[in-house]
């Protein structure tokens, strides 16, 4: 990567005004606002919200605070920083958003990459627990997932016509769109995720599921396991359609490849179902969302 | 070291018949170093006014005072004494005033300094005399010089608030105050709708962990200054959350901890002269463990470790 490449810079801009999902925001507000806000639904709200995660942890890594380990789970941050301080953060890191710029979605529709983050996020959690990864670990599976599209959100909007091409082509020739994203925008998701990752100061592993959950193999043999989770629940998500972030027409190649590296079968991850679903649910509800606004 | 407790309540001051043994005051402890000419305060609660006269009538003679605040947190009960404190209205002070701010809010010299508008106080911050500077802290480690440590630990209290630990020829002293067991604050009924299992059990985790880390903090000190501003029959069904230390949870962190000697701290301003000596008779008579010797502060007392 050439950081001093137009385009890398362009995005570099970008990254710190990137706004809250809108389909978010409102809730946020709400849980926020309540002094009788619970633990529970103060982290739920927040980690329904991919950018506004990013934020929180970004903010709760920085300087300001100096913890002498980095924190990759909301939940570690409340306990430790107290409810207080994390819903003061979420506030005006979701209001700021909200209020910085109407919409950072010209290209891809906003719910529905809501929906499929969510749904990524919510499988790879449900991936974790399934193959007994140990339930500290489980959070940061939940919150790779959930983030690991983050780096389509400055591509569709600060090159949103070349984005738009790259759409229409990985749907036409039913191909990769982070081919597509290579040819008509010149930086793919992935990258733009790193950038977005490094700047936000996130774990390493949670920049290694944004960089690499098109080619886990590259990922570090330490969070080659995550990335790999990631991938598949990515996988998953779009062969199921469970929402969309573009990304409609994974190369069964690549589905051979990442089952392999996990040692998985594709009817492993049938029982997983129910619970993906359930969750999607239950997070639909509590954001009070209709069924429409997720499709 | 030298450590004298100028204001140990808690909330706000209530001076008054019924508080004049242990003192009506917000905290202020004053501590100076052996062989250094150094006087760091902790905290700027009311009893800093009285601090203020003191080091008028004995620093200022030996030369222009110059002294460093250590805010523990900004709730007002522990900065509302600054504007009483009279070496600041000296052109000749140097202070530098320390603490913690949680992000979101306003730098930490509009926070304390913010107390002197006119709409509040006769006089302005852009009034003062005195040079003073202001640095907003973080957990950490500091060398301060004169052969001092400071080691800062954040401690849980509905705002960013620290603990200090000061190190200073083998020995130790160390405040712990204003201050909430850590708990894990995730539903824990599976019953409950809203019931998250990696949530209940990553929070439990975190908690546990981060009270071993505070009582690592407070280990083998000389002297602990510790939040003790319930009972435990008051804090359980009323006080959760509000960022205080039930008395026995405080005794038990010393005898678990090595400490030599605990200072039961920001007392509530409910609690009467007679209520802290009925608890002294509880809590404070010895054990047969001679660790640690504990009592509740009171206003001019004074500790030499």
């Amino acid at each position: 990567m050439d950081r001093q490449d137009p385009l890398i810079q362009k995005i570099q801009g970008f990254i710190d005004r990137m706004p809250s999902l809108s389909t978010t925001v409102s809730k946020v507000l709400e849980v926020c606002n309540s002094p009788r806000t619970s633990a529970n639904d103060l982290n739920r709200v927040i980690s329904l919200d991919p950018v506004l995660t990013g934020h929180v942890l970004k903010l709760i890594n920085s300087a300001y605070y100096s913890l002498p380990n980095q924190i990759s789970s909301l939940a570690r941050a409340i306990i430790m920083l107290g409810l207080n301080t994390v819903k003061n953060l979420a506030l005006s890191t979701a209001v700021i958003g909200a209020l910085g710029k109407k919409s950072s979605f010209t290209t891809l529709p906003m719910d529905a990459f809501w929906a499929h983050s969510i749904c990524v996020g919510v499988t790879a959690k449900a991936m974790a627990v399934a193959r007994n990864v140990p339930s500290t670990e489980r959070e940061e599976y939940f919150v790779a997932g959930m983030l690991h599209d983050l780096g389509k959100i400055p591509l569709n909007t600060c090159f949103a016509e070349n984005y738009g091409q790259a759409l229409q082509l990985a749907a036409l020739e039913q191909s990769s769109l982070l081919k597509a994203e290579q040819l008509l925008v010149g930086v793919d998701h992935g990258v733009a995720g790193r950038l977005i990752g490094e700047k936000w100061r996130l774990s390493p592993a949670i920049i290694e599921g944004l960089g690499f959950h098109h080619a886990p193999d590259q990922a570090s043999d330490e969070h080659r396991d995550l990335v790999a989770t990631v991938a598949l629940a990515n996988l998953y998500a779009n062969i199921y359609e469970i929402g969309s972030a573009g990304d409609l027409h994974p190369e069964s190649a690549f589905l051979l490849g990442i089952l392999e590296i996990m040692g998985l079968k594709w009817a492993d991850l049938q029982p997983l179902q129910s619970i993906v679903n359930s969750e999607i649910d239950k997070a639909q509800v509590f954001l009070n969302l209709t069924e429409k606004e997720m499709k | 070291m030298r450590a004298r407790f100028w204001g140990v309540r808690g909330s706000i001051p209530c001076p008054g018949r019924q508080t004049a043994k242990y003192g009506g005051n917000t905290a202020c402890i004053e501590l100076r170093f052996a062989g250094s000419e150094r006087l760091v305060i902790i905290d700027a609660g009311s009893g800093i006014r009285e601090l203020g006269n003191f080091m008028m009538a004995h620093d200022l003679p030996k030369g222009p005072i110059k002294t460093s605040i250590y805010l523990s947190h900004t709730h007002w009960d522990h900065i509302m004494g600054f504007p009483f404190f009279t070496p600041i209205y000296l052109p000749s002070t140097t202070l530098q005033v320390f603490g913690p701010v949680n992000h979101e809010a306003d730098t930490l010299e509009t926070i304390v300094g913010g107390q002197m508008t006119y709409r509040y106080f006769p006089v302005r911050e852009a009034e003062l005399a005195a040079t003073i500077t202001y640095v907003n802290l973080k957990e950490g480690r500091f060398d301060l010089g004169d052969g001092i440590s400071l080691t800062t630990k954040y401690l849980n209290h509905p705002i960013l608030c620290l603990g200090y630990r000061f190190e200073c020829r083998g020995k130790v002293f160390c405040t712990a105050f204003d201050l909430e067991p850590y708990k894990n604050l995730f539903c824990t009924d599976p019953a409950d709708p809203s019931y998250d299992e990696a949530m209940a059990i990553e929070g439990e985790f975190v908690a546990r962990e981060q009270n071993t880390e505070l009582e690592r903090f407070v280990s083998g000190a000389d002297l602990v200054v510790y939040d003790a501003q319930y009972t435990l029959k008051e804090y359980e069904p009323l006080k959760v959350g509000w960022g205080h230390t039930a008395m026995e949870e405080a005794i038990a962190v010393g005898k678990r901890n090595n400490i030599k000697k605990m200072a039961l701290f920001h007392h509530d301003p409910m609690r009467t002269d007679d209520q802290l000596d009925d608890l002294t008779n509880i809590y404070c008579r010895p054990d047969g463990d001679d660790r640690p010797e504990i009592f509740f502060a009171q206003e001019g007392m004074e500790i030499v470790l």
